[in-house]
């Protein structure tokens, strides 16, 4: 029988789910993580 | 000497005024005499403290200055690794983290001059906005004591605004250097993901984790990050990107800076108060030759749920020892959590980190084709009443700590420089503030908004501190 506390734990999780489930439903093949720093350090869209 | 601005002090000690040890002195009799109400301290080291003055007093006397930051008095967040002190983290256990390296930012610092008069209290594994911590006391806030200083570096924020150290160093994963330095109407600054070493800190989230100062002006935040900033081997997560001369620029006319203020989410449901507090200031930019542009925000709802899979994935894997073997020692609402990260599945979490990259791209392409940086609420309401942010189960707590960090939360997800500056006072005495936020590394661009700011509206020859009483 799951505590008050874990069901919370649970309907968190879900929540959080549901949100990647919604936004990244159209990721690119090419769209990866390293990405983050590229658009900090203004690389991500340099040309060669 | 004591309460006031770090760069004030750091002329006097310069000139001779008052020395380091005088000063150092003074810390620590008002840290003795009024931190039992305000709980800012963990640990205070006054022998380390008073001996490194004598020293930096003597290098003086010699010739030999560091530089602004000599014989200034300081203190940390206790999840910085300092040599020969303990860590605690807010945890019930005293030394909680050991580093192989003290920290980066504060073996900067050192180097810099600063007096390190202790480590400073905090919400306990940095998780949670409103510093309550049952191990080692609720910080105050010392402007209206019984209310919420903020957190999680709620001891940095409040040793500075209660006159106790003239600057303090913060750790900011999803707000935690802005949040209690709008709590406190002290000045916080959470730098650019990268700008400023992680090495020698307690991790909560290797990807959100911020360092950062707290100060009671502008002018004394681009100091000590000038001293901090910068490239670290020990953390190759630094960016090599060359630190600018943040002082250079910091007077510079800010006329013609295109400001943004978000038409969406961040206003939504705020304190009046709060409100009319941020839109004052906007208009105080804007009276300074500013233009400012009304603008949608690109999706902060899905920044903080990419934040939170992020972060709770990484809190879990870091602190999952103490989740499973000492449950018991952990604040309910922190272990609540802790224990949501253990449930993420991986494909979320890489799901989110792949997300971030692209709201993260298509942010600062979009808004900072727009505009130079935003100007938007920190916090929904003012300080609150610590009895009500405890009150209830778990679940409210856990709840209610999203809500509070809500405005900073997607600003930490983008990795962006964001400044704290209060905005004044509400009817009942407690801070309201902005947050200014830049394109990635642009912290002086950022640092030159609050100061225009803080020296036209007359904030620098106003009360910057709550007078305490013995």
């Amino acid at each position: 029988m799951l505590s008050r506390d874990d069901r919370a734990v649970l309907a968190a999780v879900a929540d959080l789910a549901a949100v990647i489930e919604r936004t990244a439903a159209d990721l690119a093949l090419t769209e990866e993580p390293s990405g983050f720093i590229a658009a900090l350090e203004g690389e991500a869209d340099a040309d060669d | 000497m004591t309460e006031g601005t770090l760069e004030a002090l750091a002329a006097a000690l310069a000139s001779g005024t008052v020395s380091s040890l005088d000063v150092t002195r003074r810390c620590l009799a008002r840290i003795a005499r009024l931190d039992g109400r305000i709980r800012s301290f963990i640990t205070v080291d006054g022998d380390g403290a008073l001996a490194t003055a004598r020293t930096l007093d003597a290098e003086l006397r010699a010739g030999r200055s560091r530089g602004p930051l000599h014989g200034v008095p300081f203190a940390v967040k206790d999840l910085c690794h300092v040599r020969g002190l303990p860590t605690s983290c807010g945890t019930k256990t005293a030394e909680y983290f050991r580093a192989d390296v003290e920290c980066a930012a504060v073996r900067r610092l050192r180097r810099a001059g600063v007096v390190l008069l202790g480590k400073l209290n905090m919400t306990e594994l940095a998780l949670g906005p409103f510093g309550d911590n049952a191990h080692h006391g609720d910080v105050q806030n010392p402007w209206r004591p019984g209310h919420s200083a903020g957190g999680s570096s709620s001891g940095s924020a409040a040793a500075v605004a209660a006159g106790f150290a003239l600057g303090a160093l913060g750790s900011d994963t999803g707000g935690s250097i802005r949040l209690p330095a709008a709590c406190c109407g002290v000045v916080g600054l959470k730098p650019t993901y990268g700008r400023v070493s992680r090495a020698g800190v307690m991790p909560l989230s290797w990807s959100l984790d911020h360092v950062g100062p707290l100060t009671t002006t502008v002018r004394g935040a681009a100091l000590v990050l000038q001293a901090i900033a910068g490239r670290d081997p020990r953390d190759p997560t630094t960016s090599r990107r060359a630190v600018p001369d943040y002082g250079s620029t910091l007077d510079d006319p800010v006329s013609g800076m295109r400001v943004g203020v978000p038409e969406n989410y961040y206003f939504d449901g705020i304190d009046p108060e709060m409100e009319a507090g941020v839109r004052g200031a906007v208009r105080a930019i804007e009276a300074l030759g500013a233009t400012v542009v009304t603008l949608r925000l690109p999706d902060p709802e899905a920044l903080v749920g990419v934040a939170n899979v992020i972060a709770r994935s990484e809190s879990a894997a870091i602190h999952g020892r103490v989740v499973r073997e000492r449950p018991h020692e952990l604040q309910p609402a922190v272990r609540a959590r802790l224990e949501v990260g253990f449930n993420i599945s991986a494909h979320d979490y890489l799901q989110a980190q792949r997300l971030r990259a692209r709201l993260t791209r298509e942010f600062v392409v979009e808004v900072f084709r727009a505009v130079d940086v935003l100007v938007a609420p920190v916090i929904p309401e003012p300080a609150p009443a610590l009895d009500g942010v405890k009150a209830g189960s778990v679940e409210d707590v856990v709840r209610r700590m999203g809500r509070f960090s809500r405005l900073t939360r997607p600003f930490s997800a983008l990795g962006l420089p964001a400044l704290s500056v209060p905005v004044g006072l509400s009817a009942d005495g407690r801070p309201l503030a902005l947050q200014i936020v830049g394109r990635p590394f642009d912290e002086a661009t950022v640092l030159r908004l609050g100061h225009a700011y803080e020296t036209a509206t007359g904030r620098l020859r106003g009360l910057l501190q709550p007078h305490l009483v013995d």
